[in-house]
């Protein structure tokens, strides 16, 4: 599939279908123009406020095969009574893209841009009739569609998803029916008006993943339709928000040669071979980063290998575990990253024991490198042997647990307006203090020591400096020096 | 490398002195450990606790850095001498093939437990973690150090802030302290491959610290610590402290002023003849949000670095503020922007692991400039060239430091001639 735009030609090629229309299970090769190709089914780094979480740009460069990451226009739209106009949108730079430079994102990842983050916050006041509404660190804004086209003309992004108009909903009741005519009616409005604009400032520069929204096909089947007949053309891939819609899109149709960048939710392996199965492309997994902050190291490989023992495997190796202390094997036999390459479990359970930031840098070199794996796998599997992949897929089901492993430590202590919690939610961060005996449930060990720390002895009658021991130094110097026995 | 003009070396250390500064006492020399050579003078990032700040081993070498800090205190906690043991010492716990050094873990009983005693056998205090007493004596602390394995290990030392006006108690502390580093040498399991350092007592009195020098320099160690400084006292009173201490030391050893980070503290100390210098400052000032120039500190976070779209410091070297393939030699460099810094301050680590990188960059490169014009006999200009940057105005060069090296020959607010 050939975009004619001049020299910045979009190709996507599918290489190996399992199907004959070359809509489901595929592997293919993404080339954007100015970025090396990227083969599919892979996925893409996922930013907070253009950085992968924990990792700098060097380490990225050196320790992950990312061939792009998802940055979010949210996170860049801050705006104060002493900055009026969002800093990004000042940048000038000559060679690079702007978001390129900006984010120091490096030169061969490909970028792709959309409003919100992924997952978003849902806000309070709902999408207008020409805008949708953002969470910024100063706050919910609107962004209308004619500013977001214009953020996209100035920042260059590689690919850029048109605004849609999603509620985020995370309540067990779906969008009413009339709410789900609106979300049709005002995305297939915004995506005219979109290329409307287009028109009048220049073109746009950037490949274009038009949204597929998350209610079922009969209900957006004429926004699909349009997209089909008025913009096949304009478009360069889709972002589809529900995965499960692909197979009742005609096949093969104008829209099936596209790519399909995944913005369903996912929460594990399984949901990507799934997904795969459904003929999504291009992944972004919010997992990744949350995993790592629990401490887990990823652990499951495509195609799996069944072994005798019939237990189930877990999908990941929590670094928290005591049986790590003095371990001095990599996270993962044979993983070639470099985590488990240079470093070991016993120094990972250290660094997560010591709250050092370390750990969650390296957990993400190292899940990325899992992550990476497990793509080239199913590529492989697909290419080689298609009629087995969805036997492999049965059977990684049934070998691998359904979940990943919560983990048993702390996390990083989510810090920022991004982790906004909604009402009934329970609190992301452990209180750091509270009310000494709140509910009479003390720790009678802990009360007496605080007392006795600061009443006994001479330290009562105010002589000498409290916190001293009282016990004689010989017995003291039996246990030995920070030796903590528990 | 350049010959040496004198050399002298103990078991597990080699000092070469490459060369002296013709008007002030600074020295360039190779120190050559157990984990290979480093070059002094020299700076030591502050890896706390078997980790410098969310950077990896690899990004800490890249920044040329090739002898970092362990804290005893903090490793004897995390992750506690047994599994050291098991694992086989902190070189292998971190995966850090370059040089260790270990304090004696004295130091955190002061700066942390403020409520710690101490007596002839060593130090009580009540453990942080569970509260229950314990007792850190210099068998303890050399044992601990032992497990470690650090390349240079430091004697404990009966530590009292320098401004005690308690001379009494501060003589008691500096003859404690040599009756300690006996101690500490008896306990001292393995001399063959690892330094033990004494480390230099008695406050800001001068003939207490050339008392403790004498006792200190007969016991002969590998190396010499000049401590209890960088704890509140005046420039002038260190500045003294430190240029009495390096004129009774010996030639061919190295000299280490613990606790000292700030660049005007480092070039003046490397003029007072001191060679080694750690501190948690650069790490700890970035998570601020602090970047360090040669025209000072900037806080990233001022709203006025929200549209600046420079690199941290024009014409750094680091992988931080380098352009893609600036090195000439194929190296990563990101072209982050002050801008970008900015964004994410306090929002995202990787904020501080870039200002991280950026400051260590910078204090070893500062480091590596001074060596350079040591060896050019040229550190008097440099010395110049380095406040010059720093202040606008010569008038408004601190009067500790101009005093100070007008001690050893310099005139900072007179022009090269």
């Amino acid at each position: 599939m050939q975009k004619g735009d001049g020299d910045r030609r979009v190709v996507f090629e599918v290489l190996r279908s399992i199907t004959n229309d070359g809509a489901g299970i595929r592997v293919g090769r993404l080339a954007l123009p100015k970025r090396p190709p990227m083969d599919t089914p892979n996925f893409i780094g996922l930013t907070s406020r253009g950085a992968v979480p924990h990792m700098t740009p060097d380490n990225l460069v050196k320790h992950t095969e990312l061939g792009g990451t998802y940055i979010a226009l949210e996170d860049f739209l801050e705006t104060s009574r002493k900055r009026a106009f969002p800093a990004i949108y000042n940048m000038e730079s000559e060679d690079i893209e702007t978001l390129h430079a900006y984010t120091a994102t490096p030169s061969y990842m490909a970028t792709v841009l959309a409003a919100r983050r992924h997952p978003a916050v849902t806000t309070p006041m709902g999408n207008g009739s020409n805008d949708i509404s953002i969470y910024t660190s100063t706050g919910f804004q609107k962004l209308s569609n004619e500013n977001y086209r214009h953020a996209i003309n100035k920042l260059k992004p590689d690919i850029a998803i048109p605004l849609a108009d999603l509620t985020f909903n995370r309540s067990k009741t779906p969008n009413s029916f009339k709410r789900q005519l609106r979300m049709v009616e005002r995305t297939e409005d915004w995506l005219a008006g979109f290329f409307r604009l287009a028109g009048s400032d220049g073109g746009i520069q950037s490949a274009v993943f038009a949204p597929l929204l998350p209610i079922p096909y009969p209900t957006q089947w004429e926004y699909i339709d349009r997209l089909e007949q008025e913009h096949a053309g304009q478009l360069s891939g889709l972002a589809v928000y529900d995965a499960d819609i692909l197979p009742d899109l005609s096949n093969p149709g104008p829209l099936s040669p596209l790519p399909r960048l995944s913005l369903d939710f996912i929460a594990s392996p399984h949901d990507i071979l799934r997904q795969v199965q459904l003929g999504i492309d291009i992944f972004m997994l919010p997992f990744l980063n949350s995993t790592s902050d629990a401490g887990i190291a990823l652990e499951f490989a495509f195609p799996p290998l069944a072994d005798s023992t019939q237990s189930i495997r877990p999908l990941g190796v929590d670094m928290w575990s005591q049986d790590h202390k003095v371990s001095l094997m990599p996270l993962v036999e044979g993983c070639k990253c470099y985590t488990c390459t240079k470093h070991h479990r016993a120094y990972l359970h250290h660094l997560l024991n010591a709250k050092e930031m370390l750990g969650w840098t390296l957990l993400q070199i190292h899940n990325h490198q899992v992550v990476n794996d497990f793509f080239a796998g199913i590529r492989a599997s697909i290419s080689t042997e298609p009629a087995a992949f969805e036997k492999n897929c049965d059977l990684f089901s049934r070998i691998y647990d359904s979940e990943l492993p919560k983990g048993t430590g702390l996390r990083p202590r989510a810090r920022g307006y991004h982790f906004k919690s909604q009402g009934g939610d329970e609190k992301i961060n452990p209180p750091a203090f509270q009310k000494f005996d709140e509910d009479g449930s003390e720790d009678l060990a802990l009360a007496a020591e605080v007392a006795g720390l600061v009443v006994t002895g001479v330290a009562a009658e105010g002589n000498e400096t409290p916190l001293v021991p009282e016990i004689d130094a010989k017995e003291l110097d039996k246990p030995g020096f920070a030796d903590v026995t528990n | 490398m350049a010959n040496p003009i004198a050399s002298a070396s103990s078991a597990a250390l080699t000092f070469d002195l490459i060369a002296r500064c013709s008007t002030t006492r600074a020295r360039a020399s190779v120190l050559t450990l157990p984990h290979g050579p480093v070059e002094l003078p020299i700076f030591m990032p502050v890896a706390t606790q078997a980790s410098l700040k969310g950077l990896t081993p690899e990004q800490l070498e890249e920044t040329g850095c090739r002898l970092c800090l362990n804290n005893t205190y903090h490793l004897g906690l995390k992750p506690g001498q047994t599994v050291l043991a098991a694992i086989g010492g902190a070189h292998k716990l971190q995966g850090w093939d370059h040089n260790l050094l270990t304090d004696s873990g004295g130091f955190q009983m002061v700066s942390l437990l403020k409520l710690a005693n101490i007596t002839e056998e060593g130090v009580k205090f009540l453990s942080p973690h569970d509260g229950t007493p314990m007792l850190l004596t210099p068998e303890h602390s050399i044992a601990l150090q032992n497990t470690i394995g650090s390349d240079i290990m430091m004697q404990l030392d009966d530590v009292l802030v320098t401004t005690s006006p308690d001379a009494a108690r501060m003589r008691e502390a500096m003859e404690r302290s040599v009756r300690w580093l006996d101690r500490c040498i008896a306990a001292h399991q393995n001399p063959r491959t690892q330094n033990l350092f004494c480390i230099i007592q008695g406050g800001l009195d001068a003939d207490m610290r050339r008392a403790c020098c004498a006792a200190m320099v007969a016991r002969d160690t590998p190396g010499i610590a000049i401590g209890g400084l960088s704890g509140g006292e005046a420039k002038a009173d260190f500045c003294r402290v430190v240029v009495t201490c390096t004129a009774l030391l010996p030639e061919l050893k190295p000299r280490y002023v613990m606790g000292i980070g700030y660049p005007e503290d480092l070039v003046v100390s490397v003029a007072l003849g001191a060679d080694m210098f750690d501190c948690v400052w650069p790490t700890r000032t970035a998570r601020f949000g602090n970047a360090v120039t040669r025209r000072g500190v900037l806080n990233i976070r001022n709203a006025r670095y929200a549209n600046d779209f420079g690199p941290l410091e024009d014409g750094c070297g680091c992988v931080c503020c380098r352009g893609a393939g600036e090195d000439g030699k194929g190296g990563i460099g990101v072209g982050v922007t002050r801008a970008f810094v900015h964004h994410n301050t306090a929002k995202e680590t990787v904020a501080a692991h870039l200002l991280s990188i950026h400051n260590v960059w910078y204090q070893l490169n500062l480091m590596r400039k001074v060596r350079a014009a040591i060896i050019a006999d040229e550190y008097p200009a440099f010395l110049r060239r380095f406040f010059a940057d720093l202040y606008d105005d010569k008038a408004d060069y601190p009067e500790w430091a101009v005093d100070a090296l007008r001690g050893v020959g310099v005139d900072l607010r007179v022009d090269d001639t």
